[in-house]
């Protein structure tokens, strides 16, 4: 059976150099130096915004001041996220070609590795069910987004679970402009999202789901996950990109 | 003598049918794109992308057809993947940029 390495490596409290691993990683596993790895993390306050979004029209900067929110940029498209320690972020990373995503279409890599988080979420007792574009549903309300992209030779999807973060703050600090509310028939970009708690209707750790989707992952694909360590070359090339890249501004608010 | 500035500022938030939002800002002058920033939620790979259909879209005229045959050109020469967004979002969001102060 395929092994994958499983890595809970984060900094919670420095959300530019948690993103600054999320890239070292595929970047490490597409030249053949890492194995197939999933990543476990958390951040604390924090705007994750995509690639392509501008910070200044997604983001409500008073209310970031007011409540401790950082903003960082991560280099995968898609839309901005809150984070904060009610938040599961996981990172699966493979070199391109694998078995699982052979492809290279980026809707498939979606589907295919929401797959685990989706069979994790039900094993809780959610009726979880992947909706396209990128997110993950409970009863037509988003309690995980994704994220991901296929270049350096790697195929990578990174996601985040709601699983008892603060939906009052998630509503202050995002500017979600009025098209896509319209779009989605909802008021607020509260009433469009859910924790994994209130649909649960019981208190609940981001340690059981991440428990939850280990077992979800290594049966939706076949493997076994095995908890290993980060390469030197992985830590270094984290603070490399967090040096470089992801502790600055004109990367983290520009344009 | 400085030539006169009829340089305008649109702005458009298109939102792909059952996709992403497209965030247009652009100096347009004499029906021209002068300069281009699109923003938005949609993913694009390879993402630096994103970068060279801006600048392709330097000095093409705010028409539909010659926006078309730029974007479709862009497509098929880089092989970039959208998703969330079709090729034709990006000519309806520029298209639909309106003036603003």
């Amino acid at each position: 059976m395929e092994t994958w390495r499983l890595v809970e490596v984060e900094y919670r409290d420095n959300p530019f150099l948690n993103l600054a691993l999320e890239e070292a990683i595929p970047r490490l596993v597409g030249e053949g130096k890492a194995p197939s790895t999933v990543r476990f993390w958390h951040n604390s306050n924090t705007i994750v915004i995509g690639c392509f979004q501008s910070a200044k029209l997604e983001v409500n900067m008073e209310a970031c001041k007011e409540t401790g929110t950082e903003i960082v940029r991560r280099f995968t498209g898609g839309g901005a996220v809150y984070h904060d320690s009610g938040n599961l972020n996981y990172a699966i990373s493979l070199r391109k070609g694998h078995r699982l995503v052979p492809d290279g279409n980026l809707q498939s890599v979606f589907q295919r590795l929401s797959e685990g988080a989706v069979e994790g979420l039900r094993e809780l007792g959610l009726k979880a069910e992947f909706q396209p574009v990128n997110d993950i549903q409970v009863d037509g309300k988003k309690v995980s987004g994704a994220a991901g992209s296929i270049r350096w030779n790697a195929v990578f999807h990174h996601g985040c679970i709601l699983v008892n973060s603060d939906l009052n703050i998630l509503g202050k600090v995002l500017n979600v402009p009025r098209a896509k509310l319209e779009d989605k028939h909802v008021a607020s970009v509260q009433k469009r999202v859910t924790t994994v708690r209130d649909e649960l209707g019981r208190d609940i750790s981001t340690r059981e789901v991440r428990d939850a989707m280990v077992g979800g992952i290594e049966s939706c694909y076949g493997v076994r996950m095995e908890s290993g360590v980060l390469m030197k070359e992985e830590v270094w090339l984290a603070e490399e990109l967090y040096q470089t890249k992801y502790s600055r501004l004109e990367w983290n608010l520009e344009p | 003598m400085s030539a006169t500035k009829l340089e305008r500022l649109r702005s458009a938030d298109y939102k792909a049918p059952g996709g992403k939002l497209v965030r247009v800002r652009l100096k347009e002058e004499q029906g021209q794109i002068r300069s281009i920033r699109i923003t938005g939620d949609f993913f694009l790979v390879p993402e630096e992308s994103l970068g060279k259909l801006e600048k392709m879209l330097e000095d093409v005229p705010l028409r539909e057809p010659e926006l078309r045959l730029l974007v479709d050109r862009f497509f098929r020469g880089t092989g970039a993947q959208g998703l969330g967004v079709a090729p034709d979002d990006f000519v309806k969001a520029i298209l639909s940029a309106k003036e603003t102060v």
